[in-house]
């Protein structure tokens, strides 16, 4: 041991080599993570994948009738699910079932059924209504609850929402009720009249959603 | 010949490096091997799956159901690809060995962390050898979640859509991190491919580089010794060599395991996609994930939905259930070696009674994964009519956090027990040589 420290050329050549190669790290992994950027393909709202809006024509998502327009006399309180069909820029008539939020619950209940908070004018003589069919928890599609008819039950984590009353909460961990569609009736055919009334699943807050709409009347108009 | 190879890839220091690595005798030690065998064995049932597979998801005509000329029966690629693996010779006998060759693997690898665990086997120096074991055991269970969804059935299709929704559910950067993990927004038009080259390339690259990692530590440090080692010869490596004798008995389990294998798979079907049908908006009543991810499952299920604002970003039930609350869990194992202070190394297998309290925690934590678990089933329980939406959450948080509490208690007293009565037997013991004398 001796008390002098001796300077060694060695060390600074190393040190050299350690920034240089710390530096070569660091451009290395941020070029790596600006190409990890093209992971996220860019989101192009097409008619398609558009959300359902005003002057859409519900048709049959799924079973033997499937793409065909729902006829109010063929609706019960058994759940039917429906899709938008709407038309894209060129005219030609495109049902949007690209986007799963898309996917709609419609009932029709006995007179006097359907109470608050359904936004009844928005509904059909207070009889015929539609929901956004995605739990507003994860997402899975709703369906009926096999024990009382006009509640619905996520088969995720058990979810509940009572279709007669605006689809509000009854049990289980959806944070917010199923979003409420306005629909008109135009001979046999349900009509979509406007956007879901409140935030369908996937939207956090009341404002994003209300963002997204703007962001859709622009490019779709 | 011999010295030629030998010259050129000094086989001799592989042999006295590797080749004559002692293994403990005792069955409890093949549980990695069969973790291992299981491996390997899903990698060539992979590989053969991936060749008679389609990774897309654009919709193609159902060959085996074409429809109408004016109104064709379009299938997403990979769901038709799928339903021809089944229809191939053995197709469907090559999906179920690879669907129970992964639920056995991670099933040896959780009774091989049992084994390690109460054993004391984590401790200085394989501490580093029980965090990639936890690695190994959070990637074997991404690849399995991505495997579950290739078939793109309409199972896969809710479930994908599940995990899209937790991924979605981080704070501030949720959506763009899920957009990147899968391809857009869900379901990209090209989620199918994005999925496939996690579970053929990226994960399974990852679990091969760790078993490796894995493997050699474990030859650098030899296996914990038995018991019966340190009576033996103290402080001595007692086994058996891995060549010659080890290699025989490795390749008769190896073999008589995926023997076994073959033949229940050959009774028990999968995941029948033909009953789920292509991707639809059909609801999939009691849909639950595999059982080693059913405590999160649960823990999703029990936690009350609520949202919460904080500097811009929302927190929710499905982030704290399916991310923050899994995280505490796989960080306390990770803390598991921090446990034990020893400043020396461990040679030898502890008795787990000599240890109570590390035995009661760790059952206590096994029971809290069950009852965990059994919440998972909450919707088929309410469903049932045992519970009702209203006590369902009540009566099911009480049982995941009072069972445990009793079995650690229980635990600790049968440890007692036992050792009183060990105590009992060596007084004994002692006595009657002394008599003998
Ligand atoms: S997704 Fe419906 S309750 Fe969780």
């Amino acid at each position: 041991m001796t008390r002098y420290k001796k300077q060694d050329p060695e060390i600074t050549r190393r040190k050299f080599i350690n920034a240089a190669m710390g530096t070569s790290a660091g451009v290395g992994v941020l070029s790596l993570v600006s190409a990890l950027g093209s992971a996220k393909p860019v989101f192009r709202l097409t008619a398609d994948v558009a959300p359902p809006m005003k002057g859409d024509v519900l048709v049959h998502a799924e079973g033997p009738n499937q793409g065909q327009v729902v006829k109010a006399s063929e609706l019960s309180d058994k759940l039917v699910r429906a899709y938008p069909k709407g038309r894209d820029s060129k005219g030609t008539e495109v049902i949007r079932d690209k986007d799963p939020t898309n996917i709609l619950a419609v009932y029709k209940f006995a007179p006097g059924t359907l109470k608050e908070p359904t936004k009844l004018d928005a509904t059909i003589d207070a009889q015929i209504v539609a929901y956004g069919d995605r739990c507003t928890h994860a997402g899975c599609n709703v369906g009926d609850d096999p024990k009382t008819s006009g509640h619905m039950f996520c088969p995720c984590h058990s979810g509940q929402y009572d279709a007669t009353q605006g689809c509000r909460v009854l049990g289980g961990p959806p944070p917010a009720p199923l979003p409420q569609l306005p629909i008109k009736q135009e001979g046999d055919q349900l009509v979509v009249t406007g956007f879901f009334l409140s935030r369908p699943y996937g939207f956090n807050k009341e404002e994003d959603w209300e963002e997204y709409i703007k962001k859709v009347e622009e490019a779709m108009a | 010949m011999n010295q030629w190879l030998d010259e050129r890839l000094h086989i001799s220091r592989l042999n006295d490096k590797f080749l004559r690595k002692a293994f403990p005798v005792h069955h409890s030690f093949f549980l990695g091997e069969i973790t291992l065998f299981s491996l390997i064995v899903l990698i060539i049932t992979g590989i053969l799956l991936a060749l008679a597979y389609e990774p897309s998801n654009s919709l193609v005509v159902n060959s085996f159901d074409p429809g109408t000329p004016d109104k064709q029966n379009l299938i997403p690629a990979a769901y038709h690809s799928a339903l021809k693996i089944n229809a191939m010779p053995f197709g469907d006998m090559l999906r179920r060995v690879h669907h129970w060759m992964a639920n056995i693997m991670v099933a040896a690898a959780v009774v091989h962390m049992m084994r390690i665990y109460f054993t004391g086997a984590f401790k200085k120096p394989r501490e580093i050898n029980w965090w990639i074991g936890m690695l190994l055991l959070i990637f074997a269970a991404l690849t399995a979640v991505t495997g579950y969804i290739l078939p793109y059935d309409n199972y896969a299709f809710q479930t994908v859509g599940v995990v899209y929704a937790i991924v979605k559910s981080v704070p501030w950067v949720g959506d763009w991190l899920a957009q990147a993990a899968f391809a857009g927004q869900f379901p990209g038009a090209g989620i199918i491919p994005r999925i496939y080259g996690y579970h053929i390339m990226l994960l399974p690259g990852i679990l091969l580089a760790l078993t490796g990692a894995h493997m050699l530590i474990m030859i650098k440090q030899k296996h914990t010794q038995p018991q019966y080692a340190k009576r033996l010869a103290y402080k001595k490596i007692v086994g058996v060599p891995l060549m010659t004798q080890q290699t025989p008995i490795m390749l008769i389990l190896a073999l008589l395991f995926t023997g076994l294998v073959m033949l229940f798979a050959a009774y028990i079907p999968v995941h029948p996609i033909e009953v789920f049908g292509p991707p639809s908006s059909t609801p999939i009543p009691n849909i639950k994930p595999d059982w080693y991810l059913l405590w999160v499952f649960g823990a999703l299920a029990i936690i009350p939905g609520f949202e919460l604002e904080l500097l811009g970003g929302s927190i929710n039930a499905e982030f704290i259930g399916a991310m923050v609350f899994p995280g505490i869990v796989i960080g306390l194992m990770f803390a598991v070696p921090m446990l034990d202070r020893a400043k020396d190394n461990q040679y030898y297998a502890e008795n787990p009674t000599n240890h109570p309290v590390r035995l009661a925690a760790g059952t206590a934590f096994m029971a809290f994964m069950l009852m965990l678990s059994l919440a998972g089933y909450k919707p088929d329980l309410i469903q049932a009519g045992l519970l009702t939406t209203a006590n369902s959450n009540a009566i099911l948080w009480i049982l995941v956090i009072v069972v445990p509490v009793v079995i650690y208690f229980v635990t600790i007293g049968i440890v007692r027990m036992i050792r009183a009565l060990r105590e009992a037997d060596e007084r004994d013991s002692l006595a009657h040589a002394h008599a003998d004398d």
